[in-house]
């Protein structure tokens, strides 16, 4: 081992067991069970909030009782085509009397939304809606129209369809793509979480001035790289201790669920399947190099912070370092999300070459693409990057903080610290 | 091995427009302790750091251990900064480990050897203690061990006596003959003379970011006339008495104070015995390297207050 990475791995240890042997580092470790936490409860209270939304709306239909027999017949049948976001509120109707019924009344009852009235003879309705050109008026025209026709062509055999699922019909582009999104998605959010925190990394040596021991014994690369390893050392174990959660999670899950439906599913393979087919370089390359791309977004973004963190002369300055740095990180997830919609596109191809979006676009591209060998290169590319930003920022930081602003100013040199005043 | 440790050439360092060392140049014998002293803000502190690499000098080389750049021999050196820097969370043996393990040194045998130095120095109560727990003067001392126990061929240390008590004081004077006398060489800079006075075979002073001497603590006390304390016998008539004495002899209390060269205390000694006026008490003394100190300051200072009021006048002139 030559001293250089030697002396890399001194810091490294040093900031890991900083970092890892405090009751902190517990409360950031289980940060995610709040997050998750927050997440549900929201989740669930906007869920609840939809479906009563949902229920509370209504289209009312004024008719004679022979027409709501029929309008509700016709409504059962093409609700059924309509699911989803597309699916009409539910229908209620009002039998028609000797005594009008206003309809905009009905439309200013309490206790639920009433999105459109429809009255009068079906050949001309008259609809009252709430929205002008809103979907609720045209289903209820729909309705009409379709309680006409059937009337005209008279009783019709329903129609019986046969349907035929294809299966190991291979990965579709759509879910490809998909995994590629989910890719850049959770590289973004796990750099985001954890590269961040690089900023503030050499804080604490140039507040406690020990930088100027680490200057004096070892390179400075030796400690930016240490201390971006010792922090890539936290990230991972942060990592792996979740995979560990959800890995036993699952075990435990597994011994709850009937043993007659795990062997059912076993026999139909149809998991199995999904799962080997869905990116296009194989599911155990894909989470390889998903985790490689993880390592290497994490060295470059964090080489970046580090470098701008260590120009910063106080507590308040890196504070105010975290929003550009957050909105650059935010940047580089657009670039790659809007790349990875457009496989092959010049937008694509300059994401997977910008370094800093590298790792997100090319995490993505092994999901669509099969091609194995221009990760390696990719990989080398990045690399080769984060030497070039720790080699960048230790010149910065030796020519503008340590040696007192003789040299590069990140802005006014003079009030930053470490070795910056002029001590003689 | 060279015969020099150190070998500064010209160092100069601007911050801003200000010259804060101005071709300081350094040559420390191998095997010796050299003292670098000045007054505070001479250059003494970012003349160290331009030597060890820390900094880049603007002008100057410094070769360290006979290697062409400092950084190509960091672990056969142990330095101990003007700014103390521990991690306050470390233990005591580890951040000792740590400093050594930065120099090369292998963890396990860092602990060993913090042991030893540790209870060598009566600190073996606070061997697992934290940092932070610590008081300065003990958190110094642990980061003096740290700097040294790598066993280095060159020990930098920068201001070592300040924060420290009179006892622990004495330790690290202890600490820094020991090193020598294992063939390390030492380094180091301080505006206390009774250290340098002590420990130092050769020293440098540096004022207004200049080297204004280099030489032995004799060489400096040397720089003086030597100091004569006369109590005259017969008291009676001063007028004659001060008539055998040298120009300049004043008369305080019982006693003449004066002072001669080197080669008038013979002379000296011959015109009291021939005048009879008896001798009661007299004593001859060298200067204190304290007060050669001084008088070096005091010149640069006074000739730098005429170069600035000689520019004064020439740009008011202008």
């Amino acid at each position: 081992m030559t001293p250089f990475i030697r002396n890399m791995f001194v810091v490294a240890r040093r900031d890991f067991l900083a970092i890892v042997a405090t009751p902190t580092f517990l409360l950031f470790l289980l940060a995610p069970l709040f997050m998750v936490g927050m997440g549900l409860a929201g989740g669930m209270g906007a869920s609840q909030l939809a479906d009563k939304a949902r229920g509370a709306g209504r289209i009312v239909v004024i008719a004679d009782p022979a027409d709501i027999e029929a309008l509700r017949d016709a409504d059962h049948r093409l609700r059924d085509a309509l699911t989803g976001p597309d699916a009409p509120p539910l229908l209620a109707f009002r039998v028609a009397g000797p005594a009008r019924i206003d309809p905009a009344a009905i439309t200013r009852e309490k206790g639920s939304d009433t999105y459109a009235v429809m009255s009068g003879p079906l050949e001309n309705p008259h609809i009252v809606e709430r929205n002008a050109d809103g979907k609720s008026g045209r289903y209820l025209t729909l309705l009409a129209g379709q309680v006409l026709r059937d009337r005209a062509a008279g009783p019709v055999a329903p129609v019986k369809p046969h349907f035929e699922s294809l299966q190991n019909g291979g990965a579709s582009i759509a879910a490809q793509q998909s995994i590629g999104f989910g890719a850049i998605f959770i590289i973004f959010l796990l750099t985001l979480l954890l590269a961040g925190q690089t900023v503030s990394s050499l804080a604490e040596e140039k507040g406690n001035k020990v930088i100027e021991i680490l200057a004096a014994a070892v390179p400075l690369e030796s400690v930016f790289l240490g201390k971006l390893l010792g922090m890539l050392g936290v990230a991972v174990l942060f990592i792996a201790f979740w995979l560990a959660v959800a890995f036993g999670g699952g075990l435990v899950a597994a011994t709850q669920i009937d043993p007659a439906a795990l062997d059912a599913a076993g026999k139909a393979g149809k998991a199995a399947t999904a799962l080997a087919s869905m990116p296009a370089t194989g599911w155990p390359f894909f989470l390889g190099i998903g985790l490689l791309y993880f390592i290497m977004a994490f060295l470059l973004l964090g080489a970046v912070f580090l470098g701008v963190g260590a120009q910063a002369g106080s507590v308040r300055e890196i504070q105010m370092l975290s929003l550009p740095i957050t909105i650059f990180q935010v940047g580089m997830f657009s670039l790659s999300a809007a790349a990875a919609s457009a496989p092959g596109s010049g937008l694509a191809h300059f994401a997977q070459i910008f370094p800093f979006s590298s790792p997100l676009a090319m995490a993505a591209r092994a999901a669509t693409d099969d091609a194995k060998a221009v990760h390696l290169l990719a990989l080398g590319w990045q690399a080769i990057w984060v030497a070039l930003v720790v080699w960048v920022s230790v010149r910065l930081f030796r020519a503008g903080v340590l040696s007192g602003g003789s040299g590069w100013k990140f802005w006014s040199r003079k009030k930053s610290s470490a070795l910056s005043s002029p001590r003689t | 091995m060279s015969d020099y440790s150190v070998e500064a050439n010209g160092l100069t360092k601007y911050f801003g427009d200000y010259k804060a060392v101005d071709a300081v140049s350094l040559a420390v014998p191998s095997g010796s302790i050299y003292g670098v002293l000045g007054p505070n803000g001479a250059g003494k502190t970012t003349s160290l750091r331009m030597t060890l690499g820390i900094i880049d000098p603007d002008e100057g080389t410094s070769r360290l251990l006979g290697g062409l750049r400092p950084q190509s021999v960091r672990a056969r050196i142990g330095y101990l900064p003007e700014e103390r820097g521990l991690y306050p969370g470390m233990k005591a043996r580890e951040a000792i480990a740590f400093m050594g393990a930065l120099r090369g040194l292998d963890w396990r045998e860092g602990r060993r050897r913090a042991a030893t130095f540790m209870s060598e120095l009566g600190l073996e109560r606070v061997i697992d203690e934290k940092i932070r727990k610590m008081s300065k003067g003990m958190a110094q001392m642990i980061q003096l061990i740290g700097s040294i126990v790598h066993a280095p061929d060159l020990i930098v240390l920068d201001e070592p006596f300040s924060g420290l008590d009179p006892v622990n004081q004495e330790r690290l004077e202890m600490l820094v003959r020991r090193e020598r006398d294992r063939g390390a060489t030492i380094l180091f800079s301080t505006h206390v003379m009774a250290h340098a006075e002590r420990l130092c075979d050769r020293i440098a002073i540096i004022a207004r970011s200049q080297r204004r001497f280099e030489g032995t603590v004799d060489e400096a006390r040397a720089l003086l006339p030597m100091q004569v304390r006369y109590i005259p016998r017969d008291r009676g008539d001063p007028a004659a008495v001060a008539a055998n004495l040298p120009s300049g002899a004043e008369l305080r209390g019982d006693a003449w104070h004066f002072t001669i060269e080197d080669g008038d205390v013979e002379p000296l000694l011959a015109r009291i015995t021939a005048s009879g006026h008896g001798v009661t008490g007299l004593s001859i003394s060298r200067p204190a390297l304290h007060d050669a100190f001084v008088h070096i300051v005091r010149q640069v200072d006074a000739g730098f207050v005429a170069d600035e009021a000689r520019d004064a006048v020439e740009e008011a002139s202008a």
